[in-house]
């Protein structure tokens, strides 16, 4: 039985006074399963990232209830805060977000420190999950003397860390090759697959969002359409030519909505 | 017409607009970089206060009897003042440069709304010059207080009365002061607005960050860090030896010894750090704070060591200049306040009197002191006996000492003992009684301290046998050590004190004749000890008498102290305020650069007051870093500069000036703190700014 792991609810985040208001956010409502790689796929300004950093905790909605596990998180302060930002959610950014001053090991046991968790208790977790990214060779090295796609695993392994309840990734093949961004997409849906982790991920590119399980178009700030994979019978490939006539239709406008 | 005021109109108007924005930013960058606007208020005092040095009373007051050496004082404050601007020049550069580098991308936005190069260059050189207006019209009138009050301070603590003040105001050391500010800013400012106005506007936009550093083998560091230690120690056991004073040579290779070995230091610190970096510690965010705290090293190695080496410079002189005041001031005991040098045929007594001054004197007697002529012999003294006794004594160094200065002794001086005995009454002590053919040591204060006369007590206990002029004498009693004449710098390694019969003997009644007065004791406490000797020195000057005043003496001393201290502690100020400025500037330019990172560790769930203390305990060991090794290195600098510089007069006490100087060193530890606290109060507020969530799209 699938659970329910978050539940957005009527969610609003508007900029601005009253004459010059935008409409960032208008009404949003969905749910994420456990187990569940969910994509969020919208045009420049269609809001998912602001809908990302809501539930990230970087901005606050201006309406609405996002709920983890039972948790309303947009009362959280200070130390729960940072206990769900730590511990509940990992995160994946566009441009990997590592600390360049800190080698690939040091970077993904930040968040043990941050939360005073002794190193040992992740030591075979840290083991497993270099093992599977394929970023051994890498742990004692810099940033700067990474690719942009170890970079960007060397980020996953650091989310992963902690075991958190999902993963929130931006549009995390946005500054990979296409060759790179393969390969972390495979690593990603592996993770979903294997360990039944929870994936959050908001793209704008196809082929990544091909390897989602759903995904939700957002236009001005509302959900506009939803895809579901038929598994297993539908292909990847299949699926990827859905998304492509969907989009074709958020790139035409409203006009020509079906 | 109408066209010309609706130019003028827009002309007004856009004028407004500049100069509205000159404000706002020029105040913004006073919030945003407080430590540097207060180090620049600081400098604009100890300016005014050192180029209006020779208007302050003591030094009013010095000029009238050491005008030579005041002149010669006065000559080198250009020097000084040219070596401060020099050293604030940097200052003052490298925190414009960071403040520009901050205002980076809102440049080059001014740029990209179509703002002319030019008139960027003249916002920036608005704001500049408003700051610098601003700066000059709190620094100023606060530099003039702060002198007055030093003024009075003085005046008050070395007696001179502060009925005569006058006011320290100097229109000369404003001017000086405003353009040699003005100057230090002008040329950083054309300095940094070359180097923006060549930069694409694309460059200003995203700043490139630093290049990334390119790392030599661990063990190259390692080896630096122990070749700087080493070389420290090698400074530091030159300093303290006494090797580095033999010539000018040795003190250049133990100076290049410690400037080098500090470099070094810095430079090899990164693999300690690394260490840190990689040990395991429970504390959060230790990893991220030692591996900030390398990176930092790394970029800022050079600086850091001048910064060390300025606090070093600092604390030796804070440390001795200091010292030195408090050892001068408390060291001597005086009993005369006239000696008169007379021809044989004036009559002291007799001339004051005729002047109607005999009541300002409560003594007045006669010091007679001659060579031996006596005998035909080379030597007119021998002491083997003495010698004897002393070599018998435990071995010391100062043994050593005297066993040397009485190796020399070969035609000491003799003293009647009836003036000497006057002198003793003169300064209410016991006076010696001496049988025919019996002698008292003396030897001045400035060649004895209580170990040689101790010493030398101990042989003369003995009453040990001596040859003068052939005939065979006994020395007897204890050391005698009372400065026979006003002036302390005359004075007598060994001399001998006789019976007055024997000392006509001994002279054959070839002598030199001091005259010693000491002032009416009513005259002292009515106007003050050195208000009295004034007075009577307006009356002297008629007399054609020759004559010394303790006046002059302690006018001496008082030069001494006043050029040491006020000197030492102007340099010693200066250079503190300009390594705890670069320091706290650079750690905070540093945190804004990596701003990115704290945001990221926002992101990952990193509390405010986590963020805080890592950002405080980086703060403590980039100050700690340099205030450690200048403190270790000034405990030896101190120490040599106590064993090389000291005035002879207080060389014996430089067990308490140490204490003075350790004492003085760790208050410098207490302005090291309060930096340090500024610097985290800085940090924590951007720390705050960035906990704000940002407005991405």
């Amino acid at each position: 039985m699938n659970q329910k792991i978050l539940e957005i609810e009527a969610l609003r985040k508007y900029y601005g006074k009253r004459e010059s208001q935008t409409k960032a956010l208008d009404g949003i409502t969905f749910q994420v399963v456990s187990g569940e790689f969910l994509g969020i796929m919208g045009s420049s300004g269609s809001g998912k990232s602001t809908l990302l950093n809501c539930i990230a905790t970087v901005i606050a909605p201006t309406e609405g209830h996002i709920v983890m596990r039972g948790t309303e998180i947009t009362s959280l302060k200070g130390k729960e805060l940072a206990e769900y930002r730590g511990r509940k959610v990992g995160y994946l950014f566009q441009n990997f977000e590592l600390l360049d001053n800190l080698t690939g090991r040091e970077n993904i046991l930040i968040p043990l420190s941050l939360h005073g968790i002794p190193e040992k208790e992740s030591r075979s977790r840290m083991g497993e999950l270099a093992g599977y990214l394929e970023i051994e060779d890498v742990l004692d090295k810099f940033p700067a003397q990474m690719s942009g796609g170890q970079r960007q695993r060397v980020a996953a392994a650091r989310a992963l860390i902690l075991n958190p309840e999902i993963i929130l990734a931006d549009e995390p093949t946005g500054a990979l090759d296409s060759r790179n961004a393969r390969t972390l997409m495979e690593k990603l849906s592996g993770l979903n697959r294997e360990q039944d982790s929870t994936i959050l991920m908001v793209t704008h590119d196809s082929n990544a969002a091909s390897y989602c399980t759903r995904i939700l178009f957002i236009q001005d700030g509302k959900i506009f359409h939803e895809l579901r994979r038929r598994l297993p019978e539908e292909t990847q490939q299949e699926f990827y030519e859905r998304i492509l006539h969907v989009m074709a239709q958020l790139g035409g406008g409203s006009a020509n909505v079906l | 017409m109408k066209e010309f005021c609706m130019l003028w109109h827009s002309w007004e108007g856009e004028a407004q607009m500049f100069f509205d924005l000159v404000l706002r930013n020029s105040r913004r960058s006073r919030k945003e970089n407080g430590l540097f606007f207060v180090s620049l208020l600081v400098s604009i005092v100890s300016f005014y206060i050192i180029l209006s040095l020779a208007e302050q009373d003591v030094m009013v007051f010095l000029r009238k009897m050491e005008s030579d050496a005041v002149d010669k004082l006065m000559a080198l404050i250009p020097a000084f003042y040219g070596v401060t601007l020099f050293i604030l020049f940097f200052l003052v550069y490298f925190a414009s440069k960071y403040q520009l580098e901050r205002r980076s991308h809102e440049l080059g936005v001014y740029l990209m709304l179509g703002m002319r190069r030019t008139k960027l260059f003249l916002l920036l050189m608005a704001e500049d010059l408003w700051s610098s207006v601003l700066s000059l019209a709190l620094g100023l009138p606060a530099a003039v207080l702060v002198s007055e009050l030093i003024s009075l301070i003085t005046a008050r603590l070395v007696g001179i009365g502060i009925l005569g003040h006058q006011s320290v105001f100097s229109l000369e050391a404003v001017g000086l002061t405003i353009a040699g500010f003005l100057l230090i800013k002008c040329l950083a400012f054309v300095l940094l607005s070359g180097k923006i106005a060549g930069k694409e506007i694309g460059g200003l936009l995203a700043p490139a960050p630093d290049g990334a550093k390119r790392q030599l083998p661990a063990g190259i560091y390692f080896m630096a860090l122990a070749l700087g230690m080493l070389l420290l120690g090698m400074a530091y056991r030159l300093a303290i030896c006494g090797i580095s004073w033999t010539s000018m040579g040795k003190m250049g290779l133990t100076m290049l010894l410690g400037i080098l070995g500090t470099f070094l230091l810095f430079y090899g610190l990164r693999v300690a750090l690394g260490f840190l970096a990689g040990r395991q510690g429970k504390k959060k965010l230790r990893v991220f704070q030692f591996r900030q705290l390398q990176e930092q090293v790394i970029h800022q190695s050079v600086s850091l060591a001048v910064s060390s080496l300025l606090i070093l410079a600092a604390m030796c002189f804070f440390g001795y200049g200091v010292a030195i005041a408090w050892g001068r001031s408390a060291g001597e005991v005086h009993t005369l306040d006239y000696t008169f040098s007379v021809w044989e045929s004036e009559n002291v007594p007799e001339i004051l009197k005729k002047k109607g001054l005999s009541d300002s004197f409560k003594e007045l007697f006669e010091m007679r002191v001659g060579h031996i002529h006596a005998g035909n012999q080379d030597v007119s003294v021998r002491m083997p006996r003495v010698m004897e006794l002393l070599t018998e004594e435990e071995d010391s160094e100062e043994k050593e000492i005297l066993l040397n200065n009485l190796g020399y002794v070969d035609y000491p001086y003799v003293i009647s003992l009836s003036s000497y005995n006057r002198l003793l009454k003169a300064a209410g002590l016991e006076e010696i009684q001496l049988q025919s053919h019996q002698a008292s040591v003396y030897m001045d204060e400035e060649f004895t301290n209580a170990v040689r006369a101790e010493l030398m007590n101990r042989v003369l206990s003995q009453e040990p046998e001596i040859e003068m002029a052939g005939d065979v004498w006994h020395m007897t009693g204890k050391v005698q050590s009372r400065n026979l004449v006003v002036d302390s710098s005359i004075t007598l390694s060994f001399a001998l004190i006789v019976p007055d019969e024997d000392f006509q003997y001994l002279t054959g009644g070839e002598y030199d004749i001091y005259w010693d007065a000491v002032l009416a004791p009513e005259l002292v406490e009515d106007q003050g000890l050195m208000q009295a000797i004034a007075a009577v020195n307006a009356e002297l000057g008629e007399t054609g008498l020759v004559y010394e005043s303790y006046l002059q003496n302690m006018g001496r001393q008082l030069f001494y102290v006043v050029a040491a201290s006020y000197l030492t502690l102007y340099l010693a100020f200066i250079f503190l305020i300009v390594a705890n400025t670069v320091l706290g500037v650079q750690f905070l330019m540093q945190q804004q650069k990596t701003g990115k990172r704290y945001r990221t560790l926002i992101r990952l769930g990193s509390s405010y007051e986590m963020l805080c203390a890592s950002a405080r305990s980086q703060i403590r060991w980039y100050f700690g870093l340099p205030t450690l090794a200048a403190v270790v290195s000034s405990l030896f600098g101190v120490r040599a500069l106590f064993r090389g510089m000291l005035p002879s007069s207080i060389r014996n006490e430089t067990a308490g000036l140490l204490v003075i100087a350790l004492a003085m060193i760790f208050l410098l530890c207490v302005i090291e703190w309060c930096y340090l606290k500024a610097v985290s109060r800085a940090s924590s507020r951007y720390i705050l700014t960035l906990m704000e969530p940002e407005r991405e799209e």
